[in-house]
């Protein structure tokens, strides 16, 4: 086991909508598989655990140049990430990611909208974007941008009632996304106008 | 009580099983014991040093015994155990998990109580009480345990076949501008967000909107 | 928490020890002892005190309980790290709250939290934090009940 292994380079967090995954660079040895295993630190290690490690089962001796760390960066702290390679019994140095990464840092996309008027209500769909996020929609009646009204919704898995819309009018509804955890919200979404359907055809 | 050496096979899965803080011991016979065996059940809170004998539920041969009273308060957590026996033998004593009444409890849905006029639907909805012994005792709501009760209501227009929900912190909803002469289908269920608490949807509710005069 | 109001991941840190729950509570074989519940019980702690019990319970926590809870599972640990991640974030929040509002401890809290620690010291360390962190919905109940 005293052949030299390379330790894993380029390691970086890719973190979307509160979604997070360590990727690195793979250890090319010309015709043999190498393995990989990555172990995180929260400041919790750092500063009351000696700077202990925690393994990530998922992740131990994977062939793959990935790993989904979300359930383990849990908490709203800095944490480190480290990989090192494997092949039979010969281990690289461990490469750990440069600096801390804090959840907050996530980058969040606004949600997908869609809004329906069925006859006098406005009715709102949200693609479920996980646990951790609840959704602020505005809506107003077109030509009353002063007069925004807004509703927080956190169960998205179907077609939501907003309101009810005075015959014939216009309404306009965006959202943005919120996460309580980071307290941090996404940019809204585009805006969307449905009409209500009109007095004349009600039923005559 | 004599009890010298206990060489029959244990009761098996005891647990509690909880509605609404009715809180009821169960468990499954000892392994091939056939009829005739009998049971006693004690039960402690924990983190007070005492095993209490419960009465009604010595020498039974049924497999379950109703422990809602004793384990009540439910900002205390318990642990309850059952012995076996048969023809002069016995089982060991075998516990439940620790049980926490107000996260291991599961709830009922709401009650659903619908009214409508022409063009709108009235629903008050009732959450169920915890369990209490005895008629005369003061009723305590869910709501009052679980502050944060939500309710998510579902509401099916019969004719079009689209359903529309709702998410609401009080008890009543109206939802008004509907088709008149329309039947409407309602259930709703309860939500806690801590301790992550759902209970079912209730059956549905339906009621016809009347007849534009 | 009387006049702190502290956003932490109440859901996250309930699920994390729901994951566990089991696994813990079934390395504790007292029954006739509890750290935090008998015999003072949190429910009994003034609201004017709870900023600063609660301030006290999580440091308590995060200097004596979770270094001493490692398992040979790894699931558990890893659960255990979110937990006390999660600890330690919510300690800074209530700490500066506390500083902010001059939380104090009344008298009859501060009898309350020697009783924890004595009931703390009257067990062997690992036995100890194992049984504190088989009562963290103790904690939690206590914490949402006093939202």
């Amino acid at each position: 086991g005293d052949a030299f292994l390379p330790a894993p380079q380029s390691i970086s967090i890719l973190s979307t909508n509160m979604k997070h995954f360590l990727t690195w660079s793979p250890v090319i040895v010309q015709g043999a598989t190498v393995r990989y295993s990555v172990e995180f630190q929260g400041e919790y290690e750092r500063e009351y655990a000696n700077g202990s490690w925690v393994p990530i089962s998922e992740c131990s001796l994977t062939t793959a140049t990935v790993c989904n760390i979300t359930e383990d960066i849990s908490a709203t702290v800095a944490y480190k990430l480290r990989v090192r390679a494997q092949l039979g019994t010969t281990r690289s140095q461990w490469g750990t990611t440069k600096g801390f990464f804090n959840r907050a840092m996530t980058s969040l996309t606004p949600p997908l909208l869609m809004v329906v008027a069925d006859g006098h209500h406005l009715l709102v769909e949200l693609a479920d974007m996980g646990p951790s996020f609840q959704f602020r929609v505005l809506y107003w009646k077109k030509g009353q941008e002063s007069r925004v009204q807004q509703k927080v919704l956190k169960e998205v898995s179907s077609v939501l009632h907003l309101d009810t819309m005075e015959a014939g009018a216009e309404y306009c509804v965006k959202a943005q996304a919120h996460v309580e955890a980071i307290n941090r919200s996404s940019s809204f979404s585009p805006t969307q106008c449905v009409r209500a359907q009109g007095d004349k055809s009600m039923w005559l | 009580s004599g009890e010298l050496y206990c060489s029959l096979p244990n009761p098996r899965n005891v647990r509690f099983e909880s509605v609404n803080m009715k809180n009821v011991l169960h468990w499954s016979a000892p392994e091939g014991s056939g009829d005739g065996v009998l049971y006693k059940v004690k039960y402690a809170v924990y983190g007070v040093g005492k095993w209490i004998r419960k009465p009604e539920c010595r020498n039974i041969n049924r497999t379950w015994c109703d422990l809602s009273s004793e384990t009540s308060d439910y900002e205390e957590q318990y642990y309850a155990s059952v012995k076996a026996f048969l023809n002069g033998t016995c089982s060991d004593w075998m516990e439940t998990a620790r049980f926490n009444p107000l996260t291991d409890t599961k709830i009922d849905p709401p009650m659903v109580s619908v009214s409508s006029t022409d063009k709108s639907i009235s629903i008050i909805l009732t959450a169920p009480e915890k369990w209490k012994g005895s008629p005369e005792e003061e009723s305590i709501s869910l709501l009052q345990v679980y502050p944060g009760l939500q309710y998510n209501v579902s509401v099916l227009n019969k004719k079009t076949k689209k359903r529309w929900f709702f998410s609401i912190s009080n008890n009543t909803l109206v939802v008004p501008w509907l088709e008149p002469g329309t039947a409407y289908c309602v259930s709703a269920q309860i939500h806690v967000t801590t301790p992550l608490l759902d209970s079912g949807f209730s059956k549905e509710h339906c009621i016809a909107t009347l007849k534009d005069k | 928490l009387g006049a702190c109001r502290v956003s932490m991941s109440m859901a996250e840190i309930r699920a994390g020890f729901a994951a566990i729950k089991a696994n813990i509570q079934s390395r504790d074989p007292v029954r006739s002892l509890s750290i935090l519940s008998h015999p003072h019980s949190l429910h009994k702690v003034k609201s004017s005190d709870r900023c600063c019990i609660a301030h006290h319970l999580f440091t308590f926590y995060v200097d004596k309980v979770f270094r001493h809870c490692r398992t040979e599972d790894s699931f558990v640990n890893r659960k255990i790290s979110s937990i006390a991640n999660s600890f330690l974030s919510a300690r800074r929040k209530l700490g500066q709250c506390r500083e902010q509002n001059n939380c104090v401890c009344g008298e009859e809290s501060t009898e309350k939290f020697k009783q924890i620690l004595a009931n703390y010291e009257g067990l062997n360390v690992t036995s100890a934090a194992m049984k504190s962190l088989g009562e963290l919905d103790i904690l939690l109940d206590w914490m949402e009940k006093s939202r």
